[in-house]
């Protein structure tokens, strides 16, 4: 069946235009048939819609339609990894592959700020996941000023304080030279250096700022005995059509391709917000901790009744904050001013869930944060060593918040459509893992294709496809489901569970062998799962 | 008949008693008892369908043909063999090449200049007999060391369904890449007659066909003449055994329904040593490098799919290359 191409731009007729980017031919036909018979499509659309058809019609089977192998919605990490990996591989390299993304890409390749700032999207990336980068040869192509390794974690619990202290010197000793726990960047630095790295490669036909208007499938082509009814159609804005051997779906969790291959996720939304800020700290580093921790740096991350709240090292002496809280708290952390939004900070990682609590309370309002928190902090005794070093500054316009969500595709492959990345799962950030799933997605699907091309399969078949599916998606539900469990193990203030918990956190951090099956399968990633 | 258990372990026992008599027909060229009416192909030229076809066996695959490309339906155990096809076929090809042109790749080396990978060997002409949908062919078509692939059946609808399927992949639409022929290996020959791509091949593959057809050895001798010298002839099929009657005809088609029931009949089914006894008698008639002949056994466990195991040649499933003599 021919495709309808929604009307483009601003239009008088948005009732019409306005539904129908993503839904496929029919779908649409049967919503204007509905709407004209109720009365709320004007006649003039209906007439463009049944014009359009027509020329559509004729035009399949006239013009050669733009056929590629790779097809990929999305320049993310996870897209942009996809296409380095096939390029770079020359069983695959040659492969007819094109990117189709709503931004505008040369400015995020040319993407560049001063030592001092930084975007406050930052990922937190598993030596594993740097090997592959290293393998496909971007890793070289990130600004390394920009990256900051560190080589221990301090998980609390904010409740209890109940402790368990990651390094991999001490959980490890018989392991290599390298005890990086993972590698803190911005998520530009990563997407601006696949790019660069994309170019030096070449062969990737880019449609950046291009909408994806709509998605709909091929049709038959008798003059040169070609069936096209299984192929999907990305329908570009400006009129530009690709024909789809494999349709890569790397375009979040919102994903139109998923929609288009009609594929449920499913899940729940966590009442939560992620709050993240760009933070200046008091000193660089803690010479105590140099003896097995090369750079200095610790990640922290304490967990608290309202959700986790953990600080990770950047280069200098900043951090980047993610913070999960209440939608309501996320809201005052936003509309507070500088000085009080660094006291709050302060405070999640120092003061007890009590003392938080009313800092958060409208009957806190009185007095200004900074000065309830040094009050506070005269009553409150830590070690100075298990907490992150004050906080002194907030980069201007960093605070930013998202709401959290868990969802889990139904499958991640259709006839000719794979989902790679947020378009397969959406996971709690608590573990830094969501970036790292779609590293071993695409470490799977790269390897996958490869084989299919050297074997003589049709990529886009399921058939080509299953052994994707089959490798990823246990490994991803498992760490799905650990961090949702967690998230949910430490929303409690009392009872029996917040005693287990911490009895549990303690008994890892004296159980070395537990402990070291935990760090490899933090700083592993993907290949161990 | 061949779906009544009950009758089947019967025909077994009796089966094995004429089992020599098989043998004695496998080596000797002459047409199996059964079927020992019918003369050689080559000198009764006007019949239809040749002495190999089995009328039976050409109504059930025409049955079976709608199914032929479902992932999940009656072809699913072939679909999963195939990737094995090919990597028997290079480690075929690899012992023959001093320089192997099948280098593996590094993921991170840079590619060709060109978009298209370069091959400094010549492109591989392939004919595959008895096609069926066209699983493999259309697999052999898409690679890059393919210069063609001439595909071959005796039923003329799943040569509809191949051509058709072919149709869904421009790649394939190309007419030089892949052509599917509907004849018999008998009848090849005076077809290609007139063919640009004459009628020898580098590579001729015959996939879970010899144990369908009435007279292996007489279908043999036809399919030799199209192997170019220095080219390969690659098959797979089952050995005769318990075994197999047990996991191909009671446990696939009777028990767990993988393969579609009265896809196999066990007599039909040949050893890999009547096959070795096959290629020494005409060696030099038919130009085999009997040094080259090369064997591998595989075994298909539900679940996991095809595995080579070393050794099970003996016991069921397994891929046999030869070579002739440059």
């Amino acid at each position: 069946m021919a495709a309808w191409h929604s009307p483009l731009g601003p239009s008088p007729h948005a009732a019409c235009s306005s539904k129908s980017n993503i839904l496929p031919i029919s779908a649409v036909m049967d919503l204007l048939i509905r709407k004209r018979a109720a009365g709320y499509v004007c006649r003039s659309c209906t007439r463009q819609v049944q014009r359009e058809i027509r020329l559509r019609r004729s035009y399949s089977s006239s013009a050669r339609p733009d056929i590629y192998d790779v097809v990929c919605v999305g320049g993310g990490p996870a897209g942009l990894s996809l296409l380095t990996a096939l390029r770079a591989n020359p069983v695959t390299s040659h492969l007819r592959i094109a990117l189709v993304e709503a931004q505008d890409l040369s400015k995020i390749k040319s993407w560049k700020l001063p030592p001092d700032r930084f975007s406050n999207r930052c990922s937190s990336l598993t030596p594993a996941s740097v090997r592959y980068l290293d393998q496909i040869g971007a890793w070289h192509h990130l600004d390394q000023t920009r990256v900051q390794d560190y080589h221990e974690m301090q998980v609390w619990d904010g409740v209890t304080d109940a402790r368990i202290e990651f390094d991999t010197l001490s959980s490890s000793p018989t392991s290599g030279p390298d005890t990086t726990i993972a590698y803190m960047t911005e998520n530009l630095n990563l997407t601006s250096g696949l790019l660069k790295r994309l170019e030096e490669l070449g062969g990737v036909s880019t449609y950046d700022n291009a909408k994806v208007e709509q998605i709909t499938l091929g049709a038959e082509h008798p003059e040169s005995n070609l069936d096209l009814r299984e192929w999907p159609v990305i329908h570009l804005s400006g009129g530009k059509q690709l024909h789809a051997r494999l349709l890569v779906g790397a375009d979040g969790a919102n994903s139109p391709v998923r929609s288009f291959a009609g594929i449920q996720a499913r899940g729940w939304d966590y009442n939560r917000h992620g709050v993240v800020a760009t933070l200046a700290l008091e000193e660089q580093d803690f010479p105590t901790h140099q003896s097995f921790s090369p750079s200095g740096k610790i990640a922290y991350q304490r967990f608290l009744p309202t959700g986790p709240v953990a600080l990770l090292p950047l280069p200098g002496n900043f951090a980047t904050l993610v913070w999960s809280t209440t939608p309501e708290n996320a809201a005052l952390l936003k509309s507070l001013p500088p000085k009080e939004f660094i006291a709050m900070v302060n405070a999640a990682f120092r003061l007890s869930p009590v003392d938080l609590s009313y800092l958060h309370s409208p009957a806190s309002s009185g007095t200004p944060k900074e000065e309830e928190y040094s009050w506070r902090m005269e009553h409150t005794h830590i070690n100075p060593l298990s907490v992150p070093q004050t906080i002194i500054g907030v980069q201007e316009n960093s605070i930013a918040s998202f709401p959290l969500k868990f969802r889990h595709a139904d499958t991640y492959i259709a006839e000719r459509v794979a989902l790679v990345g947020d378009a397969a799962h959406t996971i709690h950030p608590l573990a830094g893992q969501g970036l790292n799933q779609g590293q071993g997605d695409i470490q799977s699907l790269a390897r996958t294709i490869s084989y299919a091309v050297e074997h003589g399969m049709d990529i886009g078949t399921t058939m080509a496809l299953e052994s994707y599916l089959s490798e990823r998606y246990a490994a991803n539900h498992v760490v799905m489901g650990v961090c949702d469990k967690l998230h949910k193990l430490y929303s409690f203030e009392s009872g029996p569970l917040v005693g287990l918990r911490s009895l549990g956190l303690r008994a890892v951090n004296g159980w070395e062998g537990v402990k070291s099956f935990l760090m490899r399968q933090a700083s592993g990633g993907g290949s161990m799962l | 008949m061949r779906s009544s258990l009950q009758r089947r372990a019967p025909t077994l026992l009796r089966t094995i008693s004429r089992r020599s008599q098989y043998e004695a027909a496998i080596i000797s060229n002459a047409p199996r008892p059964a079927a020992a009416a019918t003369r050689p192909a080559a000198v009764a030229p006007q019949k239809r369908w040749h002495s190999s076809v089995n009328a039976d066996e050409i109504s059930h695959f025409n049955a079976l043909a709608s199914t032929w490309w479902d992932p999940h339906g009656s072809s699913r155990a072939l679909h999963l063999m195939n990737p094995l096809r090919h990597d028997f076929i290079n480690t075929c090809r690899s012992t023959s090449l001093s320089s192997s042109t099948t280098v593996t790749p590094e993921p991170n080396s840079q590619p060709t200049a060109g978009q298209q990978q370069q091959h400094q060997a010549p492109k591989l002409r392939y004919l595959d007999v008895g096609c069926g949908g066209g699983i493999f062919a259309e697999s052999a078509a898409r690679l890059p060391s393919t210069h063609s692939v001439t595909a071959i059946d005796a039923a003329p609808v799943i040569i509809q369904v191949a051509r058709q399927h072919a149709s869904k992949d421009p790649l394939l639409a190309e007419p030089t890449k892949l052509r599917y022929i509907n004849t018999t290996i008998e009848n090849l020959a005076s077809t290609l007659q007139s063919s640009p791509e004459g009628s020898k091949f580098d590579v001729v593959t015959l996939f879970e066909v010899i144990e369908h057809v009435d007279q292996p050895a007489n279908f043999l001798s036809h399919l030799s003449n199209h192997v170019k010298p220095g080219g390969w002839l690659v098959l797979s099929t089952i050995a005769r055994t318990w075994t197999s009657w047990f996991t191909t005809n009671f446990m696939a088609e009777d028990v767990l329904g993988i393969v579609p029931k009265g896809t196999h009949d066990w007599n039909k089914y040949i050893n890999d040593d009547e096959l070795r006894g096959y290629f020494s008698k005409f060696a030099d008639e038919q130009g085999w490098d009997l040094s080259s002949l090369m064997v591998q056994g595989v075994v298909y466990v539900p679940g996991l799919g095809w595995k080579e195991v070393q050794g099970s040649e003996k016991v069921g499933n397994y891929f046999l290359g030869v070579q002739k003599k440059a």
